[in-house]
């Protein structure tokens, strides 16, 4: 096990770097000028040559790529991730205040994607082509289709019709104030838990099926032991490993979908920060942000990775 | 009828063992319709969605551009179905228009993706070696990020337009294109066949295109027809945060990011509209797929 964990640590952070290799080519080589986004394409061309090399130097732009890379990575290790262009506010001092409530969004959607999944995926697997099989299959077809964010405007334009409702906007912490917190954080969790809810569903239905074909689960049932338990204890638990892979590679979904749906309810997120960044050009910012998701993406997934390891000998033991 | 003249003989039966081309493909849609009808169902309406995004100018009842300032925000009604917007445009032929801009995006994006992704696979599955293992690690880099997160990155670095926007989806599908193709090659390439063609002396190249490429046909077109629906999301959603396709062309996402500049409230028509053409759009097109993985390669189910 201690093996098994100390080559995937080693993996993660061989992928953490090659991650912010991508996300360095990405902002500095593909052919946008960082300075258009600060003095936007009006003021950029009233700028001498002069002022130019002036600017980008002082932005540190016009050394060699490699020192800016080991300096933005050298930045990162110190903790200091910049400031923007257009606030005052340091980017980590904003990721503190703002990642709890993107964080709490992203843990609660995962927890609802599993309570509604699962059931339901129990549901249509012990009754397959039933009616109740065939409005779960639909179901999670149709939260495929629908995008999240757009769910969520629906949401929050109907509690406005119906009981003149509006989520709070600012910030509180779950502590301090769990109802205003709680109100926060329903609505993007339940929008996003649903699109999970979609795919976990639709992947325990079908891992299921094939467990209870299995002969271990026909024998217990030989033996006398009653319907519930062999599904609850002996199916069950097997039929439930690639869910938990599949949730892990979910987070993905959540992380990047809390974006837009943060920017339908008006959450004052991390969600939001990026968007913020996107909408004023901020690459510097962007540049920290990105990479913070990917981090955050690959570490939760090392998590996962350990977690079915523990569960499932035959993993570990390759 | 002239039943001795050999070559004309020789003709119909030659007619009988190749229907023509129109004939297979009537064939295999009843095929298709018999197996999986409520995919041939969606097929129709993805069908309908196509034709409807081809003659867009023809079919939108006006000019999805042209302010009304005396049709301001107004509720659907007889001369706008959906509604007019802020600066009085009919959001039916916005939409209409809209969809023509996210078809061509997502169809363009998917086919770029998934051919360079299989194009790459292909190499990686039959070199193998360290280029394959390379090129393995620079996929997982690629996978290292949520899709749309790539997107916008990609999206924001290049600045707006339509083709970054078909850029920045296509980088997204590259790793989905690349790691099956890959594996359908990795167990192709050990079949007697292609053991046989490389006994007779094929090169590479003949071996890849000539004896490998055609078995990747189909997974290729599951695998496209299965992201279609998400390219179509990704694109709605960059709209919708302002990176997508610039105002004052219309695709569903910026009408829904305009629909938030639109008051403090924003007018029921302008939300409820564009969010149902994407949602059927991208339903018709998921279930489409589902019927063609089924019809072409059911093991596939549930794994692509």
């Amino acid at each position: 096990m201690l093996r098994y964990v100390a080559r995937r640590l080693g993996l993660g952070v061989l992928t953490v770097f090659g991650v912010s290799i991508v996300v360095f080519l990405i902002m500095r080589i593909l052919p946008g000028d960082p300075l258009v986004a600060v003095l936007g394409s009006d003021g950029m061309q009233r700028l001498t040559e002069e002022q130019r090399t002036a600017y980008l130097t002082d932005l540190g732009l016009n050394a060699p790529l490699y020192q800016q890379y080991l300096g933005w990575m050298g930045d990162i290790l110190r903790g200091d991730f910049g400031r923007s262009f257009f606030r005052s506010e340091s980017v980590a001092d904003m990721i503190l205040r703002r990642g709890p409530l993107t964080a709490q969004i992203a843990a609660l959607s995962v927890l609802l994607s599993w309570v509604v999944g699962i059931p339901v995926a129990i549901v249509s697997a012990l009754r397959p082509n039933s009616v109740a099989d065939g409005a779960v299959r639909f179901l999670s077809i149709f939260f495929l289709a629908v995008p999240g964010f757009w769910l969520g405007m629906l949401i929050v334009l109907g509690l406005l019709f119906a009981f003149g409702y509006r989520a709070p906007l600012t910030g509180a912490d779950l502590l301090g104030d769990p109802w205003t917190t709680m109100q926060m954080i329903l609505g993007p969790a339940i929008v996003l838990g649903l699109g999970q809810a979609a795919y976990i569903a639709r992947m325990a239905r079908s891992s299921l099926l094939e467990v209870i074909r299995e002969d271990y689960v026909r024998t217990a049932r030989a033996k006398g032991v009653n319907a519930r338990a062999v599904i609850r204890l002996h199916a069950l638990p097997n039929a439930l490993l690639p869910v938990i892979t599949l949730s892990g590679i979910l987070l993905g979904f959540v992380l990047a979908g809390s974006i837009p749906v943060e920017r339908a309810f008006g959450a004052p997120g991390l969600g939001q920060a990026m968007f913020q960044a996107v909408s004023e050009r901020d690459v510097f910012v962007m540049q920290n942000l990105v990479f913070l998701y990917a981090v955050v993406f690959v570490v939760l997934n090392i998590v996962v990775d350990i977690l079915i390891a523990w569960l499932d000998p035959r993993i570990r033991y390759q | 009828m002239s039943a001795t003249d050999p070559a004309s003989a020789e003709a119909a039966v030659a007619a009988q063992q190749r229907p023509s081309a129109s004939a297979r493909a009537l064939d295999w849609l009843r095929r298709f319709a018999r197996r999986s009808p409520v995919s041939a169902f969606w097929g129709v309406v993805a069908a309908l969605i196509v034709l409807i995004a081809v003659f867009a100018p023809l079919i939108a009842p006006a000019d999805p551009l042209t302010a009304n300032f005396r049709m301001m925000s107004k509720p659907p009604n007889e001369a706008a179905l959906f509604g007019t917007d802020q600066v009085g445009r009919d959001v039916l032929s916005r939409i209409i228009h809209g969809s023509q801009t996210s078809l061509m995006v997502a169809v363009a994006a998917v086919l770029l993706g998934t051919t360079v992704g299989a194009v790459w696979g292909l190499a990686c599955g039959y070199f193998g070696g360290r280029f394959d293992l390379f090129s393995q690690r620079i996929i997982e880099f690629m996978q290292s990020f949520p899709d749309l997160i790539l997107a916008m990155a990609i999206a924001m670095a290049l600045g707006a337009g339509t083709w970054t926007v078909i850029l920045a989806i296509a980088i997204t599908r590259i790793p989905f294109g690349g790691r099956v193709i890959r594996s359908v090659v990795l167990s192709v390439k050990e079949m007697p066949f292609v053991e046989a063609a490389r006994g007779l002396g094929a090169s590479h190249m003949r071996l890849m295109f000539r004896h490998i490429l055609p078995q990747c046909i189909a997974p290729y077109l599951i695998l496209a027809t299965a992201h279609l629906g998400v390219a179509i999301i990704i694109e709605a959603s960059l709209g919708f945060l302002g990176v997508g396709i610039p105002p004052p062309n219309p695709t569903w996402g910026n009408m829904l990011a305009d629909s938030l500049n639109a008051g403090l409230v924003p007018p029921w028509w302008l939300v409820l509209f564009p969010g149902v053409a994407i949602t059927v759009t991208v339903l018709a097109f998921n279930l489409l797929g589902d019927g063609i993985r089924d019809m072409l390669d059911p093991r596939l189910r549930g794994s692509v």
